[in-house]
């Protein structure tokens, strides 16, 4: 059979597989076995499990686990929600001003975690309740939660950055800096939004309200006196202190980055201990509890999908399509849309970590041949791969977001994050037309490059 | 899956044939040449940057025949195969001319026979030093590690350093750049091609070289699964194991010139770079000897024969 | 808890029908993931001190640290794997159910029993596959390959015996949902 006709058939196998309700773990390593079992050396199953757990063995990606640890100790104590009041406090006269908390809160976790899960985890499990107690709609809660915690991978640190600069050869400082322009642009595009959908909903709230309907928790007003908002300065202090604490850990030398990450778990926990007095089994149980359940389900998906790209990288499925592409001789800016397109639909069912090991070697020559520069580019694809992450069907986020607010449906997940997809695509846009967002930072810090 | 397909894994970065990491090259060249030796009833492809399957799983996956070739540092298999930390055991070779000369030796011999025991088999020896790149001062004598936090990268290297007085640590490699440039990490120990794709450079301003002599070599050998090997007709066979073979010249080439090209690198990013001197290697060789070769001959009768056998080479 | 949204638990019915076996078996289940969900939580802490500790001993006192991570990493792995089970009978692991809306009510019952078979044919492979790479590692006397070099039966220990409780849990539940399709 041709590599075109199985690809296809793994892609259609995998849609139904999934569509189907499976959980996506078991549904990836299903449609894995089953394409071993009919078009690979029967010796391939024997090494499955060694693979997955060769996979999962990995320290960079069990922190994981840690970060969502760092998250839940915060996220699930009241120092989440003091955090939040506080931040409401002073922000609440801002149209939208929660909400471009939450961004600004994502990007700063996104600041000390190299993985986007992590970071939608950490900031979603306070962030999204506090929210929709506030009026805002669920999708609209969980869509911003889902794009801030993208930034995960495009602020450094950053484990799928690491993974190309390997691949392309390029420098990783450079590349860390070049992500800060397109990070900060993103942050700008969401808090902008959120002001504008904030003004939507209130303004249709006040209408249902004015109309004789239920009043909305938007329309109720908060009423503080300087001194209660100041009173609710010291709140803040936490928090604070964990990102200065782990900032200092990371930056100062004196931590390996996975360290950090358990440097932090441990940091947060001993905050929570020390300054709300949850230290008692009973009152860590359900921290732990959901730190576990969570960080096990994205394992799963995580392990499980190395498998599925393994049967899509030794079938050449994956390889087969990017040369296709590449033998197409498309024209500059045409060979760019076609890969960013691949990528876009490898998005579909692969997290981004899986995308860089399968694709750069094969699209990354062709694209240097055309003349673009590769950190540039490393920056553009990795905005595109954020996509994927809040795209179904295998979106790592929203998995995370359904997990934080089981009884927000899906569906509601999905389409919240529809309108920031749109301005990540945008994002893309601005990058091609204007390089400089990404290029100006590194060329400045480390000289323009040769 | 179309019947004489060879699928190569490796864990370096991919490129063509004519440019990027030798090793990626030398797999590439490979896979060309046996197919026009074959008139295309044989090819190979490649599978650059571990694309195919995680770093550490390629060894077994050979040994089982659910992959049919490999570039992978040898030692990798330490765990599963104890005999094959002898491809980076520090100072057992010191120089290009002892490390080629294991092939045809009794140390060669006997450790492919092993291999073949194991279900793969050796189809290019191939050999790299390897040099330590440090962020303040340059490694160069033992004496200098002390008190520097250093990632060895081997159980034995990190025996050494401990020795020496280091505060070993380890790491992933992908970590090395971030920790190097936050300094919880003072220097890190690898070969000179790696040295040259980590970038370590921009972070790091001493290189000690492995030009001339060191005492880090690393055993990198092509390797083909048995199985997969023994269903071959014979005429592929020796294909195969004469392309193999043609190819050591030019890892050794490729090695070499990496070795000259990652100093070059460090001098024009501003950082300087140091070459071992004769006494220097048998300092770090001594030290070897108390340690990682004590350990390693005390695993098995095995061990310690081919730790014998390997003495003999220098 | 602070937040009034977090309906965890409210979303799913009980799912194993009571009394007779199953139910039995079922608290048998939920007893063993209590326990496992507690030594995972210390196995979960250990990790994230080990880390800690190793910066203090390194930077500090200037002490080697060659096996935290690989420690750290083994507490990790065995935890998610024990863990796997317990997040199954919860319904953790996440699909995608957007058909089941679409869908007659007794087709969706015959979808979802079929998804569990699917998921328990799944796991039950590679809880066999498991059980192989286990007795390899065992039989050679295999280790990693680090400074710190520890036996690899004990992960892989844990990854089959991780696997075997997440098949039973998942038989459980599959059991379940056909008795509950014939009353
Ligand atoms: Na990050
Ligand atoms: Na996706």
């Amino acid at each position: 059979m041709a590599e075109s006709t199985i690809g296809m058939l793994y892609g259609l196998g995998t849609l139904i597989v999934m569509f189907s309700g499976i959980p996506i773990a078991f549904a990836l390593g299903t449609i894995a076995v089953l394409f071993m079992l009919v078009f690979m050396p029967a010796a391939a199953t024997d090494t499955i499990t060694q693979n997955v757990f060769e996979e999962m063995a990995n320290i960079t990606l069990l922190s994981i686990p840690l970060f969502i640890l760092k998250g839940a100790a915060i996220g699930r104590s009241r120092a989440g929600a003091d955090l939040y009041l506080a931040i409401h406090a002073w922000m609440h006269k801002i149209p939208g001003g929660l909400g471009i908390a939450n961004v600004f809160a994502c990007a700063l976790f996104a600041a000390m975690a190299g993985s986007s899960p992590a970071t939608c985890s950490a900031i979603g499990g306070a962030g999204i309740p506090e929210m929709r107690s506030r009026g805002y709609s669920p999708g609209f809660a969980a869509g911003i939660i889902a794009a801030g915690g993208t930034l995960g991978i495009l602020l450094p640190p950053s484990i799928t950055m690491i993974l190309f600069a390997v691949a392309a050869e390029q420098s990783l400082g450079r590349l860390f800096l070049a992500g800060i322009g397109p990070g900060l642009l993103l942050v700008a595009l969401f808090a902008g939004y959120a002001v504008f959908r904030f003004k939507v909903e209130y303004n249709s709230a006040l209408d249902v309200w004015h109309s004789g309907g239920a009043k909305s928790a938007y329309l109720d007003e908060m009423k503080m006196t300087r001194a209660d908002k100041t009173r609710m300065l010291p709140r803040v202090i936490p928090f604070v202190l964990l990102l200065i604490g782990v900032m200092a850990a990371l930056y100062g030398g004196y931590a390996t980055p996975s360290e950090t990450a358990g440097l932090g778990g441990i940091l947060a926990l001993a905050l929570i201990a020390g300054i709300y007095g949850v230290w008692r089994p009973a009152q860590l149980k359900p921290i732990l509890n959901s730190t576990l359940k969570e960080s096990t389900m994205l394992m799963f998906i995580i392990g499980m999908s190395l498998l599925y790209s393994y049967v899509m990288s030794y079938l050449h499925i994956s390889q087969g399509a990017a040369e296709w592409i590449v033998a197409m001789h498309l024209s500059k800016w045409l060979l760019l849309a076609a890969i960013l397109l691949f990528v876009v639909v490898l998005g579909f069912f692969l997290p981004p970590v899986s995308i860089i090991l399968m694709t750069a070697p094969i699209i990354l020559p062709p694209l240097k041949d055309a003349g673009f520069d590769l950190i540039w580019f490393g920056i553009v694809m990795t905005v595109v791969m954020e996509m994927g992450l809040i795209h179904p069907p295998v979106g790592l986020n929203i998995f995370v977001i359904k997990n934080v607010a089981p009884d927000i449906p899906l569906k509601d997940i999905v389409w919240g994050v529809m309108p920031f997809l749109g301005l990540m695509f945008l994002a893309v846009l601005l990058l091609c037309l204007f390089p400089g967002i990404a290029t100006w930072l590194p060329d400045l810090v480390m000289g323009v490059a040769s | 899956q179309s019947a004489g397909e060879l699928k190569i894994s490796h864990q370096f970065p991919g490129g063509t044939a004519t440019e990027g990491d030798f090793r990626d090259r030398l797999c590439r060249r490979f896979s060309a040449e046996i197919g026009k030796r074959t008139n295309g009833a044989l090819r190979g492809t490649v599978y650059p940057g571990s694309s195919l399957m995680k770093t550490n799983a390629q060894f077994s996956s050979v040994r089982k025949g659910a992959l049919d070739m490999t570039l992978v540092p040898l030692s990798y298999a330490g765990g599963e195969v104890p005999e094959t930390n002898i491809g980076l055991m520090p100072g057992i070779v010191t120089n290009y001319d002892q490390a080629v000369s294991w092939k045809k030796a009794e140390v060669g011999k006997a450790l492919a026979n092993i291999l073949a025991d194991k279900g793969v088999l050796i189809v290019s020896w191939i050999w790299q030093a390897g040099g330590v790149a440090s962020r303040t001062v340059p490694i160069v004598n033992p004496e200098d590690a002390k008190g520097l936090k250093v990632r060895g990268g081997s159980r034995e290297m990190d025996m050494v350093l401990k020795a020496a007085g280091s505060t070993v640590l380890t790491l992933p490699s992908n970590e090395i750049y971030a920790a190097m440039q936050t300094g919880a990490l003072d220097a890190a120990m690898t070969s000179s091609t790696s040295l040259i794709s980590f970038r370590l450079e921009e972070v790091a301003k001493a290189l000690t070289t492995g030009r001339g002599k060191t005492y880090w070599f690393m055993f990198e050998p092509l390797l083909i699964s048995r199985t997969v090997f023994e269903k071959l007709p014979k005429a592929q066979q020796d294909v195969i194991m004469a392309v193999g073979a043609e190819m050591e010249a030019f890892a050794l080439e490729g090695a070499k010139a990496d070795d000259q090209a990652v100093a070059a690198v460090y001098q024009k990013a501003g950082g300087k770079a140091y070459d071992l001197n004769d006494a220097a290697v048998k300092k770090w060789q001594a030290i070897a000897r108390d340690t990682a070769w004590k350990d390693f001959a005390g695993k098995n009768e095995s061990c310690a024969r081919i730790l014998k056998l390997a003495e003999a080479t220098l | 808890m602070s937040h009034g949204f977090e309906l965890e638990g409210a979303v799913k019915a009980p799912e194993i029908p009571e009394g007779g076996i199953l139910e039995g078996i079922n608290r048998l289940m939920q007893g063993l993931h209590t326990a496992i969900m507690f030594l995972s939580s210390i196995a979960l802490l250990l990790a994230s001190l080990i880390l800690c500790s190793s910066v203090f001993l390194r930077y500090f006192l200037k002490i080697p640290t060659d096996w935290q991570d690989e420690m750290s990493v083994f507490l990790l792995v065995g935890a998610t794997f024990m863990c796997a089970g317990y997040v199954q009978s919860q319904r953790g692991h996440i699909g995608i159910e957007a058909v089941a809306s679409l869908l007659p009510p007794l087709v969706n019952r015959l979808r979802l029993v079929f998804c569990d078979l699917v998921s328990f044919l799944f796991c039950s492979f590679f809880s066999w596959k498991s059980m192989l790479l286990l007795h390899e590692a065992w039989v050679d006397g295999q280790t990693t390959s680090s400074s710190w070099a520890p036996p690899l039966w004990i992960p892989y220990g844990f990854m089959t015996t991780g696997m075997t409780l997440l098949s039973l849990q998942i038989l459980l539940q599959l059991l379940a949902g056909i008795v509950r399709k014939e009353k």
